[in-house]
C-alpha cells in the first residue's frame, strides 16, 4: 500500500490553562504512532516552528477577546478539519463564570485599577466565532477521545464522541452511584466519555464535558431539589462548566444561544 | 440426584478447589452494594459476601461481557479477518434464583436461530452455583409475582440453601453432580437437614408476599390495554434517559457494534459493547430519521420489553422482578409501581 | 469439566463476513452509486426480493444495504448505495477489484410466488427503486406467472432517477405498464412533473381485489401512497412496503431496529400494511 502523505497538525491556544495540549503530550506511549500519520507544524507546547499550513487544526480555550476573532477565522480558513479542543473551547468552560459577575466587575477584581489595560469581554465557545468540526470535550480531555479523534480523522470516518450520559459509563464500571453514598453528582446529563473518571475515584461529576444534547434538565432540578439542594446550588453546580447552556438565567452574553 | 451437604468450615476449600476450575465471580462487597467480581487468589475468598443482598450489575456480565472483541482485522479489506470468541472456564458462584432465571433467560435470547456463538459458548464454558434466598432484600423487588423466588430447572449446577452452620446442597445437573464427586468437600444430607432446608422453604413462602394487585399472567396483556395511557408520558417527565435502568437489568441485551481502530488507523477490531434502548439515538437511522425519539416512547419500549416482548419471543421471563432498575434509578422510576399502575390505566382506557 | 469447557471454533461466529469483490461500479447519480459484487469463495447466494446484506468496510462499519438485483440463485448481488454516513462514504471511494466483508442475505423478503396469477402494482419513490428492482426483476422475469404489471416510479429530480438502462427498458417494453414522474423537472424533461401520487390516475384500471401492491419508499410518499392503493379497493393486507430502521447485526438481537415486539432485520423489513397497522410504531 502507497505511503499515504502525513496530515499536518496544529495547535492553538486562546484563553485556558493549556492543560489540554498537555493531555496529548501526556498520550506517551502512542505519540510516535500518532506521529508516524501527523506531523505536527505548530505547537506552542512542544516545538518552535510555526507553519500556517495545516491539516487539522486543534484550539484549545475559550473565546474572550473580540481581537482573537481574526485568528480564529485565519485558523478556520487555513484548516480542513477544526477540532475544539477542551471544556473552554467547546462549551466556554470555567471562563464562562466571569460571565455571571459582569465583565466589568471581574477585569477590576483580576487587575484591580489597571483593568482599563487589558482587552476582554464575555467567554464564549470557539464556535461563537468559526465552524467547528469536532468536540473533544473535557477539563482536560481524555487521552482515549484524543486518540479517536485523529485515527478517525486520518482513517476517515466520523470519531466517536459520545452523546449519552456519564451514568452509562459509571454503570459499566459498576461504581456504586453517588446518589446511594448520599451525595449528588450532574452524571445523568453529563456527556459520557471520560469514563466516570470522577465518580470512579469518589468524586462528584461536574459535567466538564458538557451536557447531552437533549439533557432532561426539569428531571435534574426535582431530583436535585428532592435531595435537599435549592435552585441557587443547582445553578452553581451546573454553571461551572455549562453557564453557556442557561438557557433560563442567561448570563450577561445574548447572543450566546446562537452559536 | 440426593442432595448434599456443604459445611460452612469447607466452603474456603470448596471455593479453592473451584479456583482450580476456571476463574470464579462471587459476590462481594461494594459499598455501599455488591458486585460479582472475579477472585485474584485465595486470599480473596475472604472477601466473598455470600450474606450479600443484590449486586449493582447482573452476572449476565460474563455471559455477555459490556465490552468484547467479535472480529479481528488488519485493514479495510476483509480477508484476513478473524473471528475471536472468548469463552474461559468460569465459575459463577452465589447466584441468586431471579438471576438463575436472568441468565436463563439471555441464553434463550441468543440461542435463537441465528444462534450468537459467543454468548453460547461461555455459557457452555461456565459452571453456576446457585444461592437460594428467604427474603425480599429490598421494596423494589416483587420476584414472587414474576415466579423467580426459586430457581429454574437446569440453569445451576448446584444450589446451595444456607441451613445454619452448612449448606444444604442441590444438584440440578450431571456436571453438578461431576463436580460433587471431584471435591470432597460434600456429605449425604441426612433426616436432620431435609427438615432445615423444608424450614428454609417456610420461611420464603411467609416472606415473599406478591407485590403486584393482578396475577402475572394478565401483565402482557395489561401492558397492551395501557398502551395509549399518559402514564408513560407522566414517568418519562422524570427521565434521564440515562440508560442505568437497562445496564443493571439481567434480561436486557441489547448491544451495539463497533470498530475500534488501532493506532496504525488500518487495523483494529470490531467491538460489541452494552447499548439501551433508552439512550436518545438508539432507534436513529443514517440519516438522522429517529424512531423512538421521544423519551416517554423510549421508556414505554422498556416497560413492553420487559413484561410483554421478551417473554412472547423466549418465553423466559423479560423481568425477573430483582428490583435492580428502580434501586438505581436516580429519578426513582419504579417498574413495580409502573405495573401496579397499568391494572387501573388499562381499565381506564377500556371503559373510554 | 475440562472438556465440555473446550473453545468452540471461532469460523461459526455469525459476524464474520464473506469476502465481496466489486466487479463493477456506476456513478448513477450525485449521490447513489451502483455496485455488482461477486464472492469471492466462488459460492453463490440464495435470496428472496426485499432482502439485505450487512455490508463492512473494516476500520469504518457496516451498514445494511438493500438488494436490487434479480433475486434466487444467484452468483453475485447488485447494490445501489447512497452516500449518507461513514459506511456508505467509504464504499464509494471504492473501485472495481476492491473487497468487502458481506453478511447475509437477512430478512424476510418476500416470495413472488404469493402473488402468481394476481395483477402486480409496483410504487417505488427515490431510492426506494433500489429494494423494489428486485420485485420487479423477478417478476418481469417470470412475466407469465402474473397478470398486468405496472410500475409507478417518482423521484425529486430528472438527474436524481436510478437505474436509468431499466426504467427505458421497462418503458419499451408492452407487458408492463411504467410510468415516471419527477417533483421538479428540468429544461430537458418532457415527462410527468408531480409527486408520485398523481401517477395512479395515469395508470390502467387493475382489478382491486386480485392486486398486490408493493409501495417502497420514504415515509411521507408510503403514507400518501397507501391512501391511494386503499381508495382503489385494495385491502391492507394486499399491500407491501419495506420498513427502514437501523439493522445493526441481521440476527435479531443488538435491538436497534425493533418495533415493538418484532426485529425488522429478521422478521422485515417486508410488511403487509395490515402488519404495519398492527404494529402501529412501524411509519
Amino acid at each position: 500500500m502507497a505511503e499515504k502523505p502525513k496530515l499536518k497538525v496544529s495547535f492553538h491556544d486562546f484563553t485556558s490553562c493549556e492543560g489540554c495540549q498537555l493531555q496529548f503530550l501526556n498520550c506517551e506511549d502512542e505519540l510516535l504512532d500518532i506521529l508516524g500519520h501527523v506531523e505536527i507544524v505548530q505547537f506552542r507546547e512542544a516545538i518552535d516552528d510555526k507553519s500556517d499550513e495545516y491539516d487539522i487544526a486543534f484550539i484549545e480555550g475559550a473565546f474572550t477577546r473580540e481581537s482573537d476573532r481574526a485568528r480564529l477565522e485565519h485558523i478556520r480558513k487555513c484548516a480542513k478539519v477544526v477540532i475544539a479542543f477542551g471544556a473552554c473551547a467547546c462549551t466556554g468552560g470555567l471562563n464562562v463564570l466571569k460571565n455571571y459577575r459582569g465583565v466589568k466587575e471581574a477585569m477590576r477584581t483580576v487587575y484591580g485599577d489597571q483593568a482599563d489595560w487589558y482587552e476582554t469581554s464575555v467567554a464564549l465557545p470557539v464556535e461563537a466565532a468559526i465552524k467547528v468540526d469536532y468536540k473533544i470535550h473535557g477539563c482536560p480531555v481524555p487521552k482515549q477521545e484524543i486518540l479517536e479523534v485523529v485515527k478517525s480523522v486520518v482513517a476517515g470516518r466520523t470519531p466517536r464522541i459520545p452523546d449519552y450520559p456519564v451514568c452509562v459509563e459509571c454503570k459499566l464500571k459498576e461504581n456504586a452511584c453517588l446518589f446511594h453514598k448520599g451525595q449528588y453528582c450532574l452524571g445523568p446529563i453529563a456527556r459520557a466519555g471520560c469514563g466516570a473518571w470522577c465518580p470512579s475515584y469518589g468524586g462528584r461529576c461536574y459535567a466538564c464535558r458538557g451536557l447531552i444534547s437533549d439533557p432532561n434538565n426539569n428531571a435534574a432540578k426535582d431530583v436535585l431539589e428532592e435531595f435537599g439542594l435549592t435552585v441557587e446550588d443547582i445553578m452553581q453546580e451546573f454553571r461551572l462548566f455549562n453557564g453557556v447552556y442557561d438557557v433560563a438565567q442567561p448570563p450577561d452574553n445574548a447572543h450566546v444561544k446562537s452559536c | 440426584m440426593l442432595p448434599h451437604i456443604l459445611p460452612k468450615e469447607n466452603f474456603d476449600d470448596f471455593v479453592a478447589w473451584l479456583m482450580t476450575q476456571g476463574r470464579v465471580a462471587a459476590p462481594v462487597a461494594k459499598a455501599p452494594n455488591f458486585s460479582f467480581d472475579v477472585l485474584v487468589d485465595k486470599d480473596d475468598i475472604a472477601r466473598i459476601r455470600m450474606d450479600y443482598d443484590v449486586t449493582i450489575l447482573p452476572p449476565k456480565k460474563y455471559l455477555l461481557p459490556s465490552y468484547e472483541t467479535l472480529l479481528d482485522f488488519n485493514g479495510p479489506a476483509p480477508e484476513n479477518v478473524r473471528a475471536e470468541i472468548d469463552a474461559r472456564p468460569t465459575v459463577l458462584l452465589g447466584v441468586h434464583p431471579y438471576d438463575l432465571h436472568g441468565l436463563q433467560t439471555t441464553v434463550a435470547a441468543f440461542s435463537q436461530d441465528p444462534a450468537d456463538a459467543s454468548v453460547l459458548a461461555r455459557r457452555k464454558a461456565t459452571r453456576v452455583i446457585g444461592l437460594n434466598i428467604a427474603s425480599y432484600a429490598n421494596d423494589e423487588q416483587f420476584m414472587a409475582d414474576m415466579g423467580t423466588v426459586d430457581p429454574p430447572d437446569g440453569v445451576a449446577d448446584l444450589f446451595l440453601t444456607d441451613i445454619g452452620d452448612r449448606y444444604f446442597v442441590e444438584i440440578g445437573t450431571e456436571a453438578g453432580s461431576e463436580m460433587r464427586r471431584a471435591c470432597d468437600c460434600f456429605r449425604p444430607a441426612g433426616p436432620e437437614d431435609h427438615r432445615a432446608r423444608q424450614e428454609y422453604d417456610e420461611r420464603k413462602a411467609a416472606n415473599f408476599k406478591k407485590r403486584l394487585p393482578y396475577h402475572v399472567r394478565y401483565l402482557p396483556e395489561l401492558l397492551e390495554a395501557s398502551y395509549d395511557s399518559l402514564l408513560w408520558d407522566a414517568v418519562a417527565r422524570r427521565c434521564f434517559s440515562c440508560g442505568t435502568c437497562t445496564n443493571v437489568c439481567p434480561t436486557c441485551y441489547c448491544f451495539d457494534v463497533h470498530d475500534n481502530l488501532n493506532i496504525d488507523a488500518a487495523s483494529g477490531v470490531r467491538e460489541r459493547m452494552w447499548d439501551s434502548c433508552q439512550l436518545e439515538v438508539f432507534a436513529e437511522v443514517a440519516g438522522g430519521e429517529n424512531f423512538r425519539e421521544q423519551t416517554a416512547s423510549r421508556l414505554r419500549h422498556r416497560m413492553f420489553r420487559k413484561g410483554k416482548y421478551i417473554l412472547e419471543r423466549t418465553g423466559k421471563p423479560g423481568c425477573v422482578g430483582c428490583g435492580r432498575c428502580s434501586v438505581h434509578c436516580v429519578a426513582n422510576i419504579s417498574i413495580l409501581e409502573a405495573f401496579q399502575q397499568i391494572a387501573g390505566e388499562a381499565a381506564e382506557m377500556h371503559a373510554t | 469439566m475440562t472438556q465440555a469447557m473446550a473453545q468452540p471454533p471461532a469460523e461459526t461466529s455469525p459476524y464474520l463476513p464473506r469476502v465481496g469483490r466489486i466487479d463493477e461500479v456506476r456513478q448513477f447519480t450525485e449521490t447513489d452509486k451502483y455496485f455488482r459484487l461477486s464472492f469471492a469463495d466462488g459460492q453463490g447466494i440464495r435470496f428472496l426480493p426485499g432482502q439485505f446484506l450487512e455490508v463492512s468496510v473494516f476500520g469504518i462499519g457496516e451498514a445494511p444495504i438493500s438488494l436490487c438485483s434479480a433475486p434466487g440463485d444467484q452468483a453475485g448481488v447488485e447494490m445501489c448505495i447512497r452516500r449518507i454516513g461513514d459506511v456508505t462514504g467509504a464504499l464509494h471511494n471504492l473501485e472495481a477489484g476492491a473487497t468487502v466483508g458481506l453478511r447475509g442475505p437477512f430478512g424476510n423478503g418476500f416470495d413472488m410466488d404469493e402473488a402468481a396469477g394476481k395483477d402486480l402494482l409496483f410504487v417505488a419513490g427515490g431510492l426506494g427503486l433500489a429494494p423494489c428492482r428486485g420485485f420487479i426483476l423477478d417478476a418481469l422475469n417470470r412475466r407469465d406467472e402474473f397478470r398486468r404489471v405496472t410500475i409507478l416510479y417518482g423521484a425529486r429530480t430528472p438527474s436524481d432517477l436510478l437505474f436509468a438502462d431499466d426504467l427505458k427498458q421497462w418503458d419499451q417494453r408492452d407487458d408492463c405498464d411504467f410510468h415516471v414522474t419527477v417533483d421538479r423537472g428540468d429544461e430537458n424533461w418532457t415527462g410527468n412533473t408531480g409527486v408520485i401520487t398523481t401517477l395512479f390516475k395515469k395508470m390502467p384500471k387493475l382489478e382491486p381485489a386480485n392486486t398486490v401492491a408493493f409501495i417502497i419508499g420514504p415515509p411521507i410518499m408510503f403514507k400518501f401512497a397507501v391512501l391511494e392503493a386503499l381508495a382503489m379497493g385494495l385491502r391492507k393486507n394486499q399491500i407491501y412496503c419495506s420498513l427502514e430502521r437501523r439493522m445493526k447485526c441481521g440476527l435479531g438481537k443488538c435491538g436497534h431496529c425493533q418495533i415493538r415486539n418484532v426485529y425488522v432485520c429478521q422478521e422485515g423489513p417486508i410488511f403487509s400494511y395490515a402488519e404495519v397497522m398492527r404494529l402501529r410504531e412501524g411509519i
